[in-house]
């Protein structure tokens, strides 16, 4: 076995240990009290979990795309929302590695180790148009001056470090890397989101904060190109938590239908419900192929955008059905607050939304398509 | 300190199956883990080397493919490994493993100390480790729950069903632990990187100066004639009278009858 095999081998073993340990015995209560008990968010700090995908130069793990996608799965299978947390921060170092300055990467990818990093671009004005956004840098002598308000921030309130979308034109977007310790930073509203609820998701307020030259991500007027990155690395990792829940209610309708019995026989033994079974399972190792076949190409420095999208739509919708399945074969207890089946459903379906809705990812896969065919 | 942890790679799952042939654990299929007693043993012996100083050594014996539990020793805070594998090891009982086990620790040279889990949670026997102070001719203290190091001994604490024992035992010494004694720490992430500037060494039967018929099958006596998993039985409860008095009295009849109190109480 070659290092990167062994490696991978003893990160998987600690992290299904940790998940079934520290993760999953605390995933009905992270949904209730919508925060991260058991102190998890330290005990991530604590086993280097921000450090997997970190470039070893900056004293990371350095791990590839398919191997931090796999972590990323065996978490969410515990908790979907700790998945998402860790998508957010890997999501935002990776378009540092990829579109930051030397100074820049100096400056930040050394405390990735121990602050979240998020990525925002939307506003109250836009979301999946960004040029719709208001928020705007401008440049005074070697500095720039940041204004604006950027809101539904995945780890927002979190997140210590932010990469944001600004304007430095009218029809020209940038991003800019500011830190929640710079003069004019200030955190806003969180959202009452419906799933994932242990993640914050919030808003952040700029008042002319002013930064280096260095803290712009990329050049400027590459806003678009770093924001469909971001939002390919996390499609791929969104792929990556939805079959994490996929598993997790596997693990449940299985549970459940083998020992529970009508007239006498175990219900997994009838039709209807080995249907209902069998069709999360399909669904489970088909986002999960989509997911891997990304992070292949991702790692092997080929275009991934078209299997993104399909692992995060087809991942969301079917992990959204796969819950209404698997509490129609639970019954009265899939559709108690006191169950975990209906919170796995509310997780899902935040991934139908989020980084780019499932109709944005069908209209990315067909044009894709035609493009191909061109 | 110069400190030896056996470890043992077990079947990942709980779900165990026999080989009806050999009757010996199926690992085909089966991901592999490190023994969690053994987990016990290395932090144990990391903690002994953070309060005096000296080395950890992980060691192990089983096909190439374990290295990876050993490399996981190193990535846990051990300073180096040694793999002991040969086709000639291949089916050996607990007296075979302890006597090749405690050949490498001979090899190994000058150690103080060796601490191992107090049983396997695959084959469950707890033998290896007193096998292996017998060849050795140290002395032994099994299922500690405490080990302090008091200048040049150790002080020991162990529980057993009836008594609580504290022990002072001079070095060189082998040391079983219960699950009881710390509670083992995950795996560094980054430290699984920086594992590999560090080294596994490999031995094989004719590094050791071994007699053969020692080793592997020809040297175990224990012959496994046939294994079966218990059959599950589920014990029907007695619901007590509804009146706390008779509740009462019906216990202590109860109680009595299984012996449990005595019949003048």
């Amino acid at each position: 076995m070659d290092q990167k095999q062994t490696s991978k081998e003893i990160l998987l073993r600690m992290v299904k240990s940790f998940t079934e340990n520290e993760v999953a015995p605390f995933d009905m209560e992270i949904d209730h009290t919508r925060s991260y008990v058991n102190d998890l968010l330290n005990k991530i700090k604590k086993y280097d979990f921000l450090s997997t995908m970190l470039p070893e130069e900056y004293g990371g793990a350095g791990f590839d795309g398919e191997t931090t996608a796999a972590v990323i799965n065996e978490i969410a299978k515990g908790n979907a929302s700790l998945g998402v947390t860790l998508e957010g921060h890997f999501k935002s170092i990776d378009q540092i590695v990829k579109y930051g300055n030397q100074a820049l990467k100096d400056e930040y990818l050394p405390q990735a180790k121990s602050r979240i990093i998020a990525f925002s671009m939307t506003e109250p004005s836009g979301g999946s148009n960004p040029l719709g956004i208001t928020s705007h840098a401008e440049k005074k002598g070697d500095k720039w001056i940041i204004n604006g308000d950027k809101i539904m921030i995945t780890n927002g309130g979190l997140a210590e470090i932010y990469c944001v979308m600004v304007k430095t034109a009218p029809k020209e977007l940038s991003f800019f890397v500011v830190d929640n310790n710079m003069e004019g930073f200030e955190y806003g509203k969180q959202e009452n989101f419906l799933g994932l609820t242990g993640v914050p998701v919030g808003e952040i307020v700029m008042n002319n904060i002013e930064v280096d030259e260095n803290h712009l991500l990329g050049k400027v007027g590459m806003g678009k190109e770093i924001g469909d990155s971001a939002h390919n690395d996390a499609r791929v990792l969104m792929g990556a938590v939805l079959t994490g829940i996929m598993e997790h209610e596997l693990d449940i309708v299985t549970d459940y239908a083998t020992h529970r019995k009508a007239m006498d026989t175990p219900i997994i033994q009838m039709q209807g419900i080995q249907r209902k079974v069998a069709d999360i399972a399909v669904a489970k190792e088909t986002t999960k192929l989509l997911y891997q076949k990304a992070t292949w190409l991702k790692d092997h420095g080929q275009d991934y955008e078209e299997e993104a999208a399909m692992a995060k739509a087809y991942g969301s919708r079917s992990a959204v059905k796969s819950g209404d399945d698997a509490l129609q074969i639970l019954g009265g207890y899939g559709y108690s607050l006191d169950y975990p089946v209906e919170h796995l459903i509310r997780d899902a379906r935040a991934m139908e939304i989020a980084e780019g809705t499932v109709e944005k990812m069908r209209t990315a896969i067909a044009l894709i398509e035609a493009r191909n065919r061109a | 300190m110069k400190i030896v942890v056996c470890i043992k790679q077990v079947p990942e799952t709980t779900n165990v199956k026999i080989d009806e042939k050999t009757k010996n654990i199926d690992r085909r299929g089966l991901g592999g883990v490190i023994n969690s007693y053994d987990l016990h043993a290395l932090k144990t012996a990391l903690e002994i080397k953070q309060a005096v100083g000296g080395e950890v050594i992980t060691l192990t014996m089983g096909p190439d493919d374990f290295a990876v539990s050993l490399r996981e020793t190193l990535a846990l805070g051990a300073d180096s490994s040694v793999l002991l594998s040969d086709r000639a090891f291949a089916g050996a009982d607990t007296l075979a493993t302890g006597y090749v086990l405690g050949k490498a620790i001979k090899k190994i040279a000058d150690v103080d100390l060796v601490i191992l889990g107090q049983q396997s949670v695959d084959a469950d026997t707890g033998q290896v480790g007193p096998i292996m102070a017998e060849l050795l001719q140290v002395p032994q203290v099994t299922y500690a729950n405490e080990v302090t190091v008091k200048n040049d001994h150790l002080v020991i604490k162990r529980n057993l069903d009836n008594v609580a024992q504290e022990i002072t035992a001079q070095l060189p010494l082998l040391l079983t632990v219960t699950d009881t004694i710390n509670q083992p720490e995950y795996t560094n992430v980054v430290e699984i990187a920086k594992s590999f500037a560090k080294t596994i060494t490999t031995w094989h039967a004719s590094d050791l100066q071994l007699d053969d018929d020692r080793v592997g099958q020809a040297g175990s006596p224990t012959i496994v004639r046939s294994i079966s998993s218990p059959e599950k039985t589920v014990k029907v409860g007695h619901k007590l009278a509804d009146n706390p008095v008779d509740a009462a009295k019906e216990l202590v009849t109860a109680l009595k009858k299984q012996n449990i109190l005595a019949e003048d109480d």
